[in-house]
C-alpha cells in the first residue's frame, strides 16, 4: 500500500506544470492532513514489529518524496525564471558581421554592363597602355588632326606608347577581332593630362558602347539609350540629342539628361561610327553602319550618389568608401 | 567665342528670337552656348563652336547663317554677300596698285593666298561710338578707327587682317621664313627670338609681322599714319599652330588661323575692310589688289543617296524636306536618280562625305525629331566575359569577409618606391606631379599609402584593389592589405590575411595551393617590403600566383603607420585560368566520425607543414581530416620547444570504424611521428 502511494504521488508530481500545483499536491500527500502522514499517524496502532518496518519504509518514502518536491519546485522556478527573468535589450546593437564595401564606381558599372548585356552587349576589354594608332590614327585622327591637340595626353618614357585618353580604342581592338555585326560595351580606366579639381582628375572610367549591322541608326541608338537611362535612373528620365564633335563618329551626338525638374545634363559623347573608321578595321562601309557612345562612369556615379568631389573615388578614404 | 546679340540682329530685316530662345535653337541644332550676359542694351552669347565648324563659325557672319537655316529667315543673300546698311567700296580709278606696293610670297606653301590693298590719305582718328560699342562689346579694346576697323571685320568674317603703316614699309612686302636668330618686337613691345620654322611678314630689311599671329611695332598704325597697307592672307594651319605653340602666343588672329579656313575668303574681307576704312577714316582706295593665289580653291561635289540619309539617322523625311535644308545651307543641288549631287560651298571645309551631308541633314531638321527605336537586328548572345565573371567573384568574396574596395591612382612617385629598381619602372614623359611620375608597378604601394591615410580614423583596415600595373607588361592584379592598430596576437595578420587568401582560392575551386618560404619568381621583387621571416609566395604545383607576406615594421615606421599590417598581391590572369564554377557533390558518409587529438611536442623551427603531411600519410584513407587546434610555446613545455595540438577525424565511407581499427592507425601515426618526425608525441 505504501509503495502504491509512493508511485501515485511520484505520477502526479512529476506531471505538475507550475508551482500552485505542486503546492496542492504537497498539502495532498505530506502536509498536515496528507495521505503519507495519515499513513505515519496510523503507525501507531500496529503491532511493535510490524510499525517498525513499516515505520522505517514511509519515513524513507516521506524524505524521498520531499526531496522530489524540492527538486520539482527548483525545475518550475528556473524555468519560471528563464522566461521571465532572461530579458534582453532588443535595441542594443546586434554584432556586425565583418562585411566589406564595393567602390561606388563598380557598383555603377556592374549596373551598366547587367542593363547592356541584357540588350544582348558583350562585355569588351583593352589595354590602358595603348599605342598612338588605336588611340588616335585608327579613330579618324590622324597625327596633323587638332582633336590630337584637344585631348591631353600622357606619354610613356622610352616606350612609344600613351596611356589612352578614352575607351575608343577597344572598338578598334574588338572589330579586328570580330566580324559584324556585333554589339559591345567596353568599361575602363582613362586618363587625361589636365589641371585637377572638383570635377577633373588625370583618371577617370568610361564606359564605350558601340554596334554595327546592316541597318543601324540614329534612331535604334536612341532607343537603346533611352532603354538603359530609364533603367538606371527609372523611368521619369528625360534624354535629348543635340550636335557635337567627335573625329571617329559622323553625324556626332552629344547626349543630355534630365530628371524631375532638374537641369540638363551633359553626359555622353556618341554618333554614327565614321566611315574612316569602318575602313580602318577593313570593314565594307557601305555595308556596314552603327553607332557609338562613350561615357564617363565618375561623372554617372556622381549624379546618382550626389558625389560633389570626383577626387574622392580616388582617395582610398574609408569614410567615403564605407557609404557603398 | 563671344557673339553679341545686337550685332547678329544687325544682319536680318525680321527680328531674331529673343536671346534666351536663340540658345536654345543653336543649343539644339548647331552650338552649345556656354554663358550669357547682358550688357547695356545688349546680350552676350558664348558660344562653343564645334572643332570642326571653327572653319566657317568663328565670326558673326557664320553664327548669323546657321541661326538663319535653322529660324528659316534668310538675311544674306545665296552668296552670303552684303550685310545690310554697307556702303559699297569707291575705288580710285587714278592710281593703281602695283604702282605702290609690290608683294613676294616666298614660301607658298606656308601661305597660300596673300592679298593686299594700299589706302592712301586716311585719317587716323578715335572710331566711332557704334564701332566702339560693338567691340567693348564682346571684350575688345578700341584702338583707333583703322585698327578697330581690321578687328571689326575678323569678328565679323572670321577673316583676320592686319593694317600695315605704308610710309614704314620699306620695299614692298616679302612673305618668308624667318631667318635664325632674327628677332621681332610685337605691338605690345614683347621681343621674340624667330628661327627659320616661323613665317613672318617682312619688308626689305627685317619682320613687320608674325605671321597670321601678331604684328610687330616697326610698321604700327599711329596718329600720324596716313596711308596703310591692308593685307588679308591665308596661312597654314599646322605651321601657325607650331609657331603659337613655340612662342607661347595665342591672339585672335591665330586661332583661326590655327584652325584653317577658306582662302576665298581673303579678297571678300579686304574690300569690306576697304569699304568700311573709307567710311570711318576716309581716304582713297587705290584701284585693284594685289592676290597672290596660285592654287584657286574650287568648290568639291559630293553625291548623297537620299535612301542612305534616311537608313543612317532612322528619320523619314521627304526628298522635298531634304532639298530643303540643303538649299539653306547655300549648298547647290542637282536631282539625279536616287541621289543628290551636292556642290559644297569652299567655306564648309568640314564637309567631304555623304555622312557629313548626313549630319547637315540631321541636325537641321533635329535631332529631338528623331525616334527613339529598339533595334530588331537578328539575336546575337552576349559572349561571357570570364575576365569580368572572376573580377566580380572576386569582390564578392573579399567584401564578404569585411574587405572594402579602393581604386587608386595608377601612379606612384619616386619616394613611394620600394624595393623595385627605380630603372625597371615605367615613368611618364610629362607627369603631372612629381607625386605621380611613374606607373604603378604593383598595387600594394597605393594600398598602403591608404592604411596611413586611414589610420588616422579606423583602428582595423582591411582594403582590396583590383586593377592593372605597369611591369615590363601592363598586367592585372588583385592585392589586398590587412592592418591593425592594436597589438594584435603574435602574426595575426598574417595568419589572417593567409586565411584570406585560402577562402578566396578555395571558393575560386583553385586546388593545390601551398605556400613557399623560398620566393623564387622574380616578378615578385619587392621582398624589402616584407618582414623577411614572415613572407610567403602562394603557389599552384610549381606555379607562382602571388605572394603574401606581413609589411616589414621597419618600413611601415618609415612611413608613419602605427599598425602592423599584412598584404597580399596576385596574378589576377593566372587566377582566372585556374579558376573553376566546375563543383562535384561528395554525399557525406553515412558512418559516424571519431575525433581523436594528439599533442606534439616540437622544435620551434618545425613546420606545421610538414607534421601535417606526416600524419597524413600515416594515417592513410581513413583518416579523414587533421585540424590544428592550438599552437603552444611557454615554460612549462621549456624552452626550445612548441606544443601542436592536432584534432584527428577518423571516418569510413563504407563501415562503422571500430576501436581496435582506429587505435590500430593513431597508433601507427605516433610511431611514425616519434621515428620519422623524431618528436615527441605528449600521451
Amino acid at each position: 500500500m505504501l509503495n502504491e502511494l509512493k508511485q501515485k504521488a511520484l505520477k502526479e508530481i512529476q506531471g505538475a506544470k507550475d508551482l500552485k500545483t505542486l503546492e496542492e499536491l504537497y498539502r495532498q500527500f505530506l502536509g498536515r492532513k496528507g495521505e503519507l502522514t495519515a499513513v505515519l499517524r496510523s503507525l501507531k496502532d500496529l503491532p511493535e514489529k510490524e510499525r517498525r518496518e513499516k515505520g522505517k519504509l514511509a519515513n524513507q518514502i516521506k524524505l524521498e518524496l520531499e526531496n522530489i518536491f524540492n527538486q520539482k519546485k527548483s525545475e518550475i522556478r528556473n524555468l519560471k525564471s528563464e522566461v521571465q527573468d532572461g530579458w534582453i535589450d532588443i535595441t542594443a546593437p546586434g554584432i556586425l558581421p565583418a562585411l566589406g564595401h564595393f567602390h561606388p564606381i563598380t557598383k555603377i558599372r556592374q549596373q551598366a554592363e547587367e542593363i547592356f548585356q541584357s540588350m544582348g552587349f558583350t562585355v569588351a576589354e583593352g589595354p590602358e597602355a595603348e599605342t598612338e594608332y588605336y588611340n588616335f590614327d585608327a579613330l579618324n585622327t590622324p597625327p596633323e588632326h587638332p582633336a590630337r591637340d584637344m585631348t591631353d595626353t600622357f606619354w610613356l618614357k622610352n616606350k612609344k606608347l600613351l596611356l589612352r585618353t578614352h575607351t575608343s580604342p577597344v572598338q578598334i581592338r574588338y572589330m579586328e577581332s570580330h566580324n559584324p555585326p556585333l554589339r559591345i560595351i567596353a568599361p575602363g580606366r582613362v586618363f587625361r593630362h589636365e589641371a585637377t579639381d572638383a570635377s577633373h582628375d588625370v583618371q577617370f572610367y568610361q564606359i564605350e558602347g558601340l554596334m554595327i549591322d546592316k541597318d543601324v541608326s540614329a534612331a535604334h541608338f536612341r532607343g537603346i539609350l533611352q532603354e538603359f537611362f530609364k533603367r538606371f535612373f527609372g523611368p521619369e528620365i528625360k534624354i535629348r540629342l543635340r550636335p557635337s564633335y567627335f573625329p571617329f563618329v559622323e553625324p556626332g551626338f552629344e547626349i543630355d539628361i534630365k530628371r524631375g525638374k532638374g537641369d540638363w545634363l551633359e553626359l555622353m559623347g556618341a554618333g554614327m561610327v565614321h566611315p574612316n573608321v569602318l575602313k580602318a578595321v577593313k570593314y565594307n562601309p557601305n555595308l556596314w553602319q552603327g553607332f557609338a557612345f562613350g561615357m564617363g562612369l565618375d561623372r554617372l556615379a556622381m549624379i546618382k550618389y550626389k558625389i560633389d568631389d570626383i577626387r574622392l573615388f580616388y582617395s582610398g578614404d574609408l569614410r567615403f568608401l564605407k557609404q557603398f | 567665342m563671344k557673339v553679341s546679340y545686337n550685332w547678329l540682329q544687325s544682319f536680318f530685316i525680321g527680328k531674331l528670337p529673343t536671346p534666351e530662345k536663340l540658345v536654345e535653337v543653336l543649343t539644339m541644332h548647331s552650338f552649345e552656348v556656354e554663358r550669357t550676359e547682358k550688357k547695356g542694351s545688349d546680350w552676350i552669347l558664348d558660344i562653343d563652336v564645334l572643332p570642326n565648324r571653327t572653319h566657317d563659325c568663328l565670326s558673326h557672319i557664320g553664327v548669323a547663317r546657321e541661326i538663319a537655316v535653322i529660324i528659316g529667315d534668310r538675311p544674306l543673300g545665296r552668296d552670303n554677300s552684303l550685310p545690310k546698311g554697307r556702303t559699297p567700296l569707291k575705288e580710285d580709278k587714278s592710281q593703281k596698285i602695283k604702282d605702290f606696293l609690290e608683294v613676294k610670297v616666298q614660301d607658298k606653301n606656308l601661305c597660300p593666298r596673300y592679298c593686299a590693298r594700299v589706302i592712301t590719305d586716311i585719317k587716323v582718328a578715335p572710331s566711332p561710338k557704334w564701332l566702339k560699342e560693338r567691340l567693348e562689346a564682346i571684350g575688345q579694346k578700341s584702338i583707333n578707327n583703322i585698327v578697330d576697323a581690321t578687328n571689326y571685320v575678323m569678328f565679323e568674317t572670321g577673316q583676320p587682317l592686319h593694317a600695315f603703316d605704308f610710309d614704314k614699309v620699306e620695299k614692298g612686302i616679302v612673305v618668308r621664313r624667318a631667318k635664325k636668330g632674327e628677332q621681332i618686337t610685337t605691338l605690345e613691345n614683347e621681343k621674340y627670338e624667330l628661327d627659320q620654322d616661323i613665317l613672318v611678314i617682312s619688308d626689305i630689311r627685317e619682320p613687320l609681322a608674325i605671321a597670321g599671329i601678331k604684328g610687330g611695332k616697326k610698321a604700327e598704325i599711329s596718329q600720324n599714319t596716313k596711308n596703310i597697307i591692308l593685307e588679308s592672307a591665308n596661312f597654314s594651319p599646322i605651321n601657325i599652330r607650331q609657331t603659337s605653340k613655340k612662342l607661347g602666343l595665342r591672339t585672335e588672329s591665330s586661332i583661326r588661323f590655327e584652325q584653317g579656313f577658306d582662302p576665298n575668303l581673303a579678297s571678300e574681307a579686304i574690300d569690306r575692310l576697304a569699304g568700311l576704312i573709307q567710311e570711318i577714316g576716309g581716304g582713297k582706295v587705290i584701284q585693284g589688289m594685289i592676290d597672290i593665289y596660285p592654287k584657286k580653291i574650287k568648290p568639291k561635289t559630293i553625291k548623297l543617296e537620299i535612301e542612305k540619309a534616311k537608313r543612317l539617322l532612322g528619320i523619314d523625311v521627304s526628298i522635298k524636306e531634304i532639298k530643303n535644308i540643303l538649299e539653306e545651307l547655300g549648298f547647290e543641288l542637282r536631282v539625279t536618280n536616287y541621289a543628290l549631287r551636292i556642290t559644297i560651298p569652299t567655306r564648309r571645309m568640314d564637309i567631304t562625305l555623304p555622312e557629313d551631308l548626313i549630319e547637315e541633314i540631321g541636325r537641321v531638321y533635329g535631332y529631338e525629331k528623331i525616334p527613339a527605336q529598339l533595334p530588331t537586328a537578328v539575336l546575337i548572345l552576349p559572349e561571357r566575359n570570364e575576365s569580368l565573371f572572376y573580377e566580380n567573384r572576386i569582390r564578392e568574396i573579399l567584401i564578404g569577409v569585411g574587405f572594402s574596395e579602393v581604386y587608386n591612382y595608377s601612379f606612384i612617385s619616386e619616394k613611394q618606391v620600394m624595393g623595385e629598381q627605380i630603372s625597371d619602372l615605367i615613368e611618364v614623359e610629362n607627369p603631372v606631379s612629381q607625386e605621380q611620375r611613374y606607373l604603378r608597378p604593383n598595387l600594394i604601394l597605393n594600398l598602403l599609402k591608404n592604411v596611413k591615410d586611414n589610420s588616422r580614423f579606423f583602428n582595423e583596415i582591411k582594403l582590396f584593389e583590383i586593377g592593372k600595373v605597369f611591369e615590363k607588361e601592363e598586367i592585372k592584379r588583385a592585392a589586398g592589405i590587412f592592418a591593425l592598430k592594436n597589438k594584435p596576437k603574435e602574426a595575426q595578420e598574417f595568419y589572417s590575411l593567409k586565411g584570406v587568401v585560402d577562402s578566396l582560392l578555395n571558393k575560386l575551386r583553385i586546388s593545390d595551393i601551398w605556400y613557399s618560404d623560398q620566393i623564387s619568381d622574380s616578378r615578385f621583387r619587392i621582398l624589402d617590403l616584407f618582414h623577411q621571416g614572415r613572407r610567403a609566395e602562394i603557389k599552384v604545383g610549381e606555379d607562382s600566383l602571388g605572394w603574401l607576406g606581413e609589411i616589414n615594421p621597419e618600413v611601415l615606421k618609415g612611413l608613419g603607420i602605427e599598425s602592423r599590417a599584412a598584404g597580399f598581391e596576385i596574378d589576377f590572369e593566372k587566377l582566372v585560368k585556374l579558376a573553376t564554377e566546375e563543383r562535384e557533390y561528395l554525399p557525406p558518409s553515412k558512418y559516424p566520425a571519431v575525433v581523436r587529438d594528439i599533442a606534439i611536442l616540437v622544435e620551434p623551427a618545425a613546420k606545421v607543414e610538414e607534421v601535417l603531411n606526416l600524419i597524413e600519410t600515416a594515417g592513410g584513407a581513413l583518416v579523414q581530416d587533421v585540424d590544428l587546434f592550438d599552437i603552444y610555446e611557454g615554460e612549462e613545455i621549456g624552452e626550445a620547444k612548441k606544443n601542436l595540438a592536432f584534432h584527428i577525424i577518423y571516418q569510413a565511407d563504407d563501415h562503422t570504424l571500430t576501436n581496435e581499427e582506429i587505435e590500430k592507425i593513431h597508433n601507427k601515426i605516433v610511431s611514425v611521428l616519434e621515428n620519422e618526425g623524431g618528436w615527441e608525441v605528449r600521451k
